[in-house]
């Protein structure tokens, strides 16, 4: 068949003739390189050189060259006789013609009949930050993005609100077709766009794994033409962006004798301890890109390095990436390629790697900053001042200072494909995708003593008297083949598109850990062997599941006006036991397009008009693997002889199983229009929708008698509910040739609630410790982590005020209470203050949450704006809660309103100790609207740069967070967490602002 | 070209049917399941052990950590809360003051530490059946985890009253939720009954100690422990007979010095029946959670020092007074803080000088919970929360009961008995002795070692002492008992009875 079909070429080129011509921008004349020309129904092409000049061989039978360009529309030319063909290209201003990835294959957006979104890549990656989704915030409606200002770290995706409590809430990633839970490898710069696929109809074509929602991402291939090479970078500073003002050292000792009665030692210092431990830190990230190719071949090369320091001292993360795209066309039918990535990460002291910080002691410096009085010293002379002795907080600097935690991971990921076209309704692709991860993690805490070489003054608990060494490698493979058949065919107005396809998934994952004391302290000699061999610890296990899967989706289209979508996908889980293995997730979608009708015709307000409705079931099965076996506890062991260096291992079996454990079901039906009009100025989506999600996952109590060590089985019993509206709008205008611009915004309501337990337990959660115990509890009728604290209804002003307060039987409420202390609400009436009283004092979930964009394109600048906010939900300031004793600093606020006997406040306490119950006091309101980035760029004209060699140079400010307007009296309202404990500001890492400038350069 | 396509099509069908249902069968890593592990048996046995070093006593289950030290010692006129007045005020106050609700966590997790406890035994015995081991082995690994399960029935007795006795193990929940046994209290009788028949089994089928591996349950420990059952029962001829058998044994005496029976040094002496044993597991401390932390004498206002540990437990004059002049048994018992101006501090047995003043909380401390930092061996010595085994049965004990019953029963010498235990505390040997010479040797003898509040209970005068030593808030035919927790009562739908006047 080869020879064919070279013979055929061959007999073509004996009577071909030369096209050539320009392409040219019509707003300013200039020059577009890299557009792709095509023979029409050929494989014929090439593409325009940097002056936007082409050339190419036509045959006596080829009659129309195609040209097409991101961004621009496509535009068809008859060749006629011409040899020379000068095209202008009008940028594309419609989305009518954009392709949604939904899943095993591609769709018009107009097609589509689930929820969906797009974000370009182009919109995200001139941010500095670290991952696409972080970017994408505000701009698109149903998706909740909960930042985290912590180099390295993911924020949280929530897609249409919280719906499961006990198993996992992570959204599906899809990256070329790798399934995966974290997309911190993937440079921003790699990816073309993103698809989010928000229902449970459109995400029904990924089953059991569709229920948090489907993330798509799609890197960047190679253009055939000459080869591009574009640089790119920024490179800024970061501060922290909301700093809580402490009292200073004459506010503390003014606070603390009101509160305990006694002064504090004198002392020469005035400790800011936020000063101390937090710096302006630099951030930079660089991109070089080599792309290109010819028709039969194309090629991405890109290299990403990223270097984000943190602004608390000793934190960093840097990050580099290759990522190595390839495609080949053998022929008209066969296709293949490799999508590859490798990614190598290091992240220095972040915040919260419990995994290898098992003391917490990064994770608490940003705590202990808050609670260090300030009149010790942060470090005189090379010693610290001992706020341990003091006052039981570690002196946060020499935390710092004196623990080294390290995780770096090597990753690669990819996936290879291979496509096959036997019959041109006929596609057939199969692809293999692996995903490899090496993480090597050290922690290391330096020795040192309470003692007066260290500190200035000795005594305390802050020491460490062997130092200690733990390192964990933890090493995992997972693999996914996705075998596809799609059959596309017409009869008359009827279009069928029907996908078939299996996919099988494995993963295996193994780790290993070692701890040693008494390794010294030069860096070259962190390694476990240098340690003492008594204090050898060491631990490791590993993890399997596998799944798969038989899907099919049928759509149809009558007419291009009705359009009908049904999916099927049968999944079976390793994860859940035999009988419940398997299990069916269908989705129907159905939508009219209005504007296509021939009453329609003529008007010139719409140019889409479409409405929508889908009904879907998908499911989760994130729940551990040995969920539903039971499993002996190891390692229970007991030391006979009477030694104490040995003992007999032994083992428990101490749980009771569910064996009959299964997939958590969500259920949701959607509703929506879409629209664009006025000449695509006017676009927008209204979109209603109701997702129910049942078999949630709870755990059940079961007496203490059966010998449950933790009393409880987790089985499928709860109901959650979330409904909510999304409506997005754009609107953009040209009003010059040199003056366009754009608005769009988005909103999202949302209500989450908790519509059954049948028996689950109510769950306590958002434990912060001191003597507040637990400050959220989901339960009936109530969102997921409400708060659940004690209400206060006042301060008492005088004795005879604590005495009048009774319950019904005259008993005195808070005997103990004196004039200042808060009023608590008795809400059972029983003249106690305790659990029983706790009311719900809303949650962290938010009742809406909206973005802003605004660009402004001016001759050659660019200016944009993007807003983001969130309203409705309430935050729960741990750090101030967590105030245990007297001698802990306070905010300065809290100096200057307290209650007094002259100052009769009703909202705040006379000077206290801490130490005080879970209260509505400590509820804040969580809504914030933030100018999320704020960017100015300017192109230079491509006339000045050609003799430089340069096709395109842009140069560009940008600022990440600028200002955030905010009621909450704490650091940020924005505080990812798990559904059960967010909205706890404990030891979240600062927020940051970011001041950068980069270029974008091609040649 | 049609090949291609009946290739390709071959190809991909045989791709989309290949998958079998075999590639689901993914066996859990790492966690062995019971039928992966022939030796489980044995190692469950071992886990029943280590399941007495429960110590989660806020958490999910305490059978000798804090909450047993707040149920036994704290409860009764020997011991106080201890540390800062306001410290854990609830749940260990409540046992101080008998302020008991049925809400208390510390009476919840003795509850579910219980019953994990017994859970494992429970599950031990399973595997022993079906275990491929000789009968004289099985049944010694038999008696070994009845014995234990005996004696925490017998804990759970005297703390609840009757409770449910679970002998078996529940299927799974729906069978636990079916069967009332699991949620529904048994009668004092017979749980006693069965706490009987297990410690006769282990009578039958343990070794002697001196042919047992030190650590596990022996005959002796199994006659000493059926002994003391049977003498809250009041069956002084069995209490007579077994202790008789205890001490002609041949396999026990006294140490010489009793200071040393809470050091390292004193561990599985010669005078031990059964003890909890701790030690060392995978180079950490293995450990009853907070049992030497919560006792640890705690820094004071003044600061200036790293203390030992919480500072609750402490012992309180009423038992400093009862002790007899010279009794050697009193300093070796309490460490007496200085808070004279001298400021002299205490040096302890191992040379530790512990500050003085204001830089301690309080004024006594529990001496049979201190572990020495430099004269004792530890995993992890710079953890305060250090290992310490606790003396269940004593010699000493099985003498006194001895006496008791022997003055019930008119046979023996009750009062040589009870002189060989005052010998060793310097004290003059008593001509003959009445029942409550016997209470008050054992007051002492055993002082803060978990016995005295029992005690108090089976001798039918704890109202009464109680009232005598301040605690007013007693209320006799309430607080004899521990309140079953509200939790379980609840989730029983109310089958589970609460006890009287809770």
């Amino acid at each position: 068949m080869l020879s064919l079909l070279g013979l055929a070429a061959f007999s073509a080129f004996g009577q071909s003739r030369r096209i050539t011509g320009k392409v040219t921008d019509p707003t300013d004349g200039s020059a577009i390189p890299g557009v792709n020309i095509i023979v029409t129904g050929t494989s014929k092409g090439t593409a325009t050189d940097v002056e936007g000049m082409y050339s190419i061989e036509v045959g006596p039978d080829d009659n129309e060259l195609s040209f097409s360009f991101v961004g621009y529309q496509t535009r068809r030319e008859e060749i006629g006789d011409r040899t020379v063909i000068n095209v202008e290209m009008e940028t594309e201003v419609t989305t009518l013609q954009d392709v949604v990835v939904v899943g095993y294959g591609v769709q018009k957006k107009t097609d589509i009949t689930g929820a969906t979104a797009t974000v370009k890549g182009e919109e995200l990656f001139q941010q500095p930050v670290l991952t696409a989704t972080q970017a994408m915030q505000g701009k698109i409606s149903g998706v909740q993005i909960i930042s985290s200002a912590q180099p390295g770290i993911s924020p949280q995706v929530r897609i249409r609100g919280v719906s499961t409590a006990m198993s996992g809430t992570t959204a599906l990633y899809v990256v070329d077709g790798v399934l995966t839970d974290d997309i911190s490898n993937i440079n921003t710069a790699d990816i073309v766009n993103v698809n989010i696929l928000k229902d449970a109809s459109a995400a029904a074509i990924y089953g059991s794994r569709g229920a948090n929602g489907v993330i798509i991402i799609t890197t960047r291939k190679g253009q055939s033409g000459a080869i591009k090479i574009n640089y790119n970078n920024n490179i800024g500073i970061r501060q922290a962006a909301n700093l809580v003002k402490m009292a200073n050292a004459e506010e503390y000792r003014n606070y603390v004798q009101a509160a305990t009665g006694s002064v504090p030692p004198p002392s020469d210092y005035d400790t800011n301890w936020y000063d101390t431990i937090l710096r302006t830190a630099w951030q930079q990230s660089h991109n070089l890109s080599l792309s290109g190719g010819t028709d039969k071949t194309t090629y991405l090369l890109n290299v990403g390095y990223l270097n984000d320091e943190g602004i608390v001292l000793n934190n960093e993360f840097k990050r580099l990436t290759v990522r190595f795209n390839n495609e080949y066309k053998i022929n008209d039918k066969v296709t293949f390629g490799l999508q590859s990535s490798y990614g190598n990460s290091v992240n220095q002291n972040g915040f919260g790697n419990i995994d290898i910080d098992p003391y917490g002691n990064i994770g608490g410096v940003y705590n202990n900053a808050y609670r260090a009085a300030p009149i010790i010293a942060n470090k005189v002379d090379g010693r610290y001042g001992n706020t341990s002795a003091y006052q039981n907080v570690g002196n946060p600097l020499l935390d710092v200072n004196n623990n080294d935690i390290r995780v770096r991971e090597n990753r690669l990921q990819g996936a290879t494909f291979l496509e096959v076209r036997p019959l041109s309704w006929l596609t057939l692709r199969s692809s293999f995708g692996g995903d490899w991860r090496n993480s090597l993690n050290r922690g290391y805490w330096y020795q040192f003593n309470a003692d007066e070489n260290t500190f200035l003054s000795s005594g305390g608990n802050q020491y460490n008297t062997l130092s200690n060494l733990i390192v964990k490698q933890t090493q995992s493979f997972r693999w996914v083949w996705d075998n596809t058949a799609t059959i596309q065919k017409t009869f008359g107005d009827h279009d069928f598109t029907l996908l078939i396809g299996t996919t099988a998934e494995k993963y295996n994952q193994h780790w290993f850990s070692a701890t040693r004391k008494d390794v010294p302290a030069d860096r070259d000699l962190w390694y476990i062997g240098v340690g003492d061999a008594n204090t050898s610890q060491n631990d490791g296990k590993g993890d399997a599941w596998a799944r798969n899967a038989y899907l099919a989706r049928l759509n149809y289209a009558f007419n291009e006006k009705y359009l009908l979508t049904a999916t099927i996908r049968s999944d079976g889980s390793s994860r859940l036991p035999g009988k419940n293995r398997w299990q069916q997730y269908p989705s129907f979608g159905a939508a009219w397009i209005a504007s296509r009708e021939s009453f329609m015709e003529g008007q010139n307000i719409f140019d889409l008009l479409k409405l929508r409705a889908s009904y879907g079931k998908v499911g989760n099965d994130q729940i551990a693997t040995d969920a539903f076996t039971q499993t002996v506890a190891l390692n229970k062991a007991y030391p006979f002889n009477g030694s104490v260096t040995t003992a007999t291992n032994g083992a428990q079996l101490n749980q009771i199983i569910d064996p009959n454990i299964t997939w958590e079901t969500t259920e949701e039906f959607d509703l929506a229009l879409e629209f664009e009009m006025l000449n695509a100025r006017l676009s927008g989506e209204v979109n209603y929708y109701n997702k129910k999600v049942s078999n949630a996952l709870i755990n059940v109590p079961i007496p203490r008698t059966v010998g449950d060590i933790d009393g409880v089985i987790l089985t499928n019993a709860a109901s959650i509910e979330n409904k909510g509206v999304e409506v997005t709008l754009n609107w953009r205008d040209k009003i010059t040739d040199d003056l366009s611009y754009s608005v769009g915004g988005n909103v999202t309501f949302n209500n989450n609630e908790v519509v059954a337990l049948n028996g689950g337990q109510a769950i306590w959660g958002g434990s912060i410790g001191a003597s507040q115990g637990y400050t959220t509890y989901t339960s009936n009728g109530q969102p997921i982590g409400s708060f659940y604290v004690l209400k206060v209804i006042g301060v008492f002003n005088t004795d005879a005020e604590v005495n009048a307060y009774t319950n019904d039987d005259g008993q005195k409420i808070q005997p103990n209470a004196k004039p200042g202390s808060f009023k608590y609400l008795d809400k059972n009436n029983d003249g106690v203050i305790d659990d029983n009283d706790r009311v719900f004092a809303g949650s962290y979930q938010p009742v809406a949450y909206f973005g802003l964009n605004l660009g402004v394109n001016f001759k050659n600048w660019d200016f944009s704006m993007a807003l983001y906010g969130n309203a409705g939900n309430e935050v729960y300031n741990g750090k101030k809660a967590v105030r245990v004793y007297g001698t802990d600093n306070v905010e300065r606020d809290v100096v200057y309103n307290r209650w007094t006997s002259a100052n009769h406040s009703q909202s705040e306490p006379a000077a206290n100790t801490g130490n005080l119950p879970a209260s509505d006091y400590f509820v804040e309101s969580g809504s914030f609207l933030r100018i999320n980035n704020l960017t100015v760029g300017y192109t230079f004209p491509t006339g000045s740069l050609q003799r430089f060699r340069i096709s395109s140079l842009r140069i560009f400010a940008t600022s990440q967070n600028l200002f955030t307007f905010k009621k909450y009296s704490g650091f940020t309202p924005e505080l990812p967490g798990d559904p059960l404990t967010s909205g706890i500001e404990l030891s979240a890492y600062p927020t940051t602002r970011t001041i950068a400038a980069g270029i974008n350069l091609g040649f | 070209m049609k090949k291609i396509i009946y290739f390709t099509s071959a190809f991909f069908f045989a791709a989309v049917i290949s998958c079998s249902d075999d590639f689901l069968d993914v066996p859990v890593q790492g966690g062995p399941t019971t039928s992966s592990d022939p030796k489980l048996a044995e190692k469950l046995v071992t886990g029943v052990y280590n399941s007495l070093l429960q110590g989660d006593s806020w958490g999910n289950g305490d059978v000798h950590g804090f909450a047993f030290i707040s149920a036994t010692n704290i409860i009764s006129d020997d011991g106080d809360k201890g540390s800062t007045a306001g410290d854990q005020l609830v749940p260990v106050g409540d046992f101080d003051n008998f302020t008991l609700t049925p809400t208390n966590k510390f009476a919840e997790s003795l509850w579910s530490g219980h019953y994990n406890s017994i859970g494992a035994a429970n599950q031990a015995l399973a595997a022993l059946n079906t275990a491929s081991l000789s009968d004289a082995e099985k049944n010694k690994l038999i008696g070994e985890v009845r014995f234990l399960r005996g004696y925490l029935y017998f804990n759970l007795v005297r703390m609840y009253g009757g409770v449910p006795l679970v002998l078996r193990v529940p299927r799974d929940a729906a069978d636990a939720n079916a069967d009332p046994t699991f949620q529904t209290r048994a009668d004092v009788a017979d749980v006693y009954q069965s706490i009987k028949e297990d410690l006769q089994f282990a009578v039958d089928n343990l070794p002697l100690k001196s042919v047992a591996i030190t650590g596990h349950a022996t005959k002796g420990a199994a006659q000493s422990l059926l002994a003391k059952v049977h003498m809250y029962l009041q069956e002084w001829p069995e209490v007579y007979a077994l202790t008789e058998e205890v001490i002609s044994s041949g396999q026990y005496d006294l140490v010489d010095d009793y200071a040393t029976i809470w050091r390292q040094e004193g561990d599985n002496s010669v005078e031990s029946i059964f003890e909890i044993q701790t030690g060392k597991f995978n180079n950490a401390n293995l450990k009853i959670d907070n049992y030497t932390g919560s006792q640890g004498p705690r820094v004071g206002s003044g600061g200036g020092w790293d203390d030992l540990g919480w500072g609750f437990n402490n012992p309180s004059p009423n038992l400093i007074a009862a002790y007899e002049p010279d009794d050697l048994r009193k300093n070796a018992t309490i460490i007496f803080v200085d808070k004279t101006p001298a400021h002299t501090g205490t040096v302890l047995w191992d040379g530790f000088r512990l500050p003085s003043g204001d830089s301690v909380q309080n004024l006594y401390y529990n001496y049979k919970a201190y572990t020495s930092r430099t004269k004792e061996q530890f995993a992890n010595p710079a953890e305060k929360d250090r290992p310490k085994n606790i003396k269940i049965l004593r010699y000493a004990e099985v003498l006194l009961m001895n006496a008791e019953a022997a003055i019930h029963e008119s046979m023996g010498d009750p009062a040589g008995r009870v002189n060989e235990v005052r010998e060793r505390a310097g004290l003059d040997p008593l001509g003959a002795v009445t029942i409550d010479d016997v209470w008050q040797e054992r007051r002492v003898e055993l002082a803060m070692e978990h016995d005295r509040f029992w005690d108090l209970v089976r001798q039918g005068r704890a109202a009464e002492v109680m009232h005598a030593a301040g605690k007013t808030n007693f209320v006799e035919g309430k607080h004899e008992l521990l309140p079953i927790p509200i939790s379980q009562i609840l989730l029983s739908g109310n089958k589970l009875e609460q006890n009287p006047l809770y």
